[in-house]
């Protein structure tokens, strides 16, 4: 039988699939980042679909159940994520300030 | 008029209506003046230009960026003594001439307000705050660490080149001065508040509590 939270999370992959499309028609992704995306949007659907795959990983590392697992691996994706974001935007802050503050003094007196 | 290798640098955001006035008065005292218009979309840059050198970043990049920009044109173009003040004519130009007196014998003199009973309550506990916490991890005794009038020399400038781009800077530049062992003087100024009081809000306060600390930890 499948439960809600599988439906919903794979109607959540159909849809972040779409939208990866999207940015790789929209030029936005290359080619590899297209297939990267793609190929771990398509093992979430299938994740939530046939959750039992991962029970010999599950068991292996003593997790309860297979929801815990993936609860966990969520939190831990969303913080790395984090803080991959802050390293990058702080690079980019630091950036256009510099180009910023350069084409401010270019060419003045 | 002071010697021409002082320099005025003063940052301006949105501040067409009352820059003129700043920079007609500190004319009589500095000839050097640079007004960075930080991403203004009024027209400051326009009435600065009549005045002052204007340099002008295309977007606002805050306080501490746009001080930055002005003081390293300034060391660039042979400054030796580097004032700065606001553009909101919080400041009087006509103190210029008092910070140069004190600086010989200091690489940097700080201005500092009275006991500014407009100033709304929670400012004013947050400024005593960030003030004993400076003295406390820092050493350096000033009874106002937020007010933006200042002078320095070009080789103390070197020394407290600070890195935050927002109102942070102000604390930034104390906590180096206190780290270098710069000698410093303070003097008291008037401080008008033409309009309601702008400048540093509760989150930058916050903001500057956890940057003191964190100077404090990180940096040599």
């Amino acid at each position: 039988m499948v439960l809600g939270v599988q439906v919903a999370g794979v109607l959540f992959g159909i849809f972040m699939m779409y939208y990866t499309f999207l940015k790789y028609k929209k030029k936005e992704f290359s080619s590899s980042e297209y297939l990267c995306w793609m190929v771990l949007w398509v093992a979430f659907v299938l994740v939530s679909l046939f959750p039992n795959w991962l029970d010999p990983l599950v068991k292996s590392l003593n997790f309860v159940r297979t929801f815990d697992f993936l609860v966990i691996i969520g939190f831990l994706f969303i913080i790395g994520m984090t803080f991959y974001t802050y390293t990058i935007v702080n690079k980019n802050k630091k950036q256009v300030e510099e180009i910023v503050r350069t084409l401010a003094m270019k060419g003045k007196k | 008029m002071v010697a021409p290798s002082v320099w005025a640098i003063i940052p301006a955001h949105n501040e067409a209506s009352r820059i003129k006035s700043v920079l007609l008065c500190t004319k009589k005292f500095v000839s050097n003046i640079v007004v960075v218009d930080d991403g203004s979309q009024d027209n400051t840059a326009q009435v600065s230009g009549k005045y002052a050198l204007v340099l002008k970043h295309a977007i606002n990049l805050g306080k501490g960026a746009a001080l930055k920009t002005g003081c390293d044109f300034a060391v660039a173009h042979g400054a030796s003594v580097i004032v700065v003040l606001d553009a909101d004519a919080q400041h009087k130009p006509e103190d210029i001439p008092r910070f140069l007196k004190e600086l010989k014998g200091a690489d940097i003199v700080f201005g500092c307000r009275g006991l500014n009973k407009k100033m709304p309550l929670i400012l004013r506990f947050g400024n005593w705050f960030i003030t004993s916490l400076t003295s406390l991890l820092y050493h350096v005794d000033i009874p106002d660490t937020q007010t933006g009038f200042r002078a320095f020399t070009s080789s103390a400038y070197k020394k407290i080149r600070w890195d935050a781009s927002d109102y942070s800077m102000e604390s930034e530049m104390i906590a180096r001065v206190g780290k270098q062992k710069l000698r410093y003087k303070k003097i008291n100024i008037e401080t008008l508040y033409p309009d309601r009081y702008k400048g540093t809000t509760v989150l930058d306060g916050i903001k500057i509590v956890l940057n003191l600390i964190w100077w404090k930890l990180a940096k040599g």
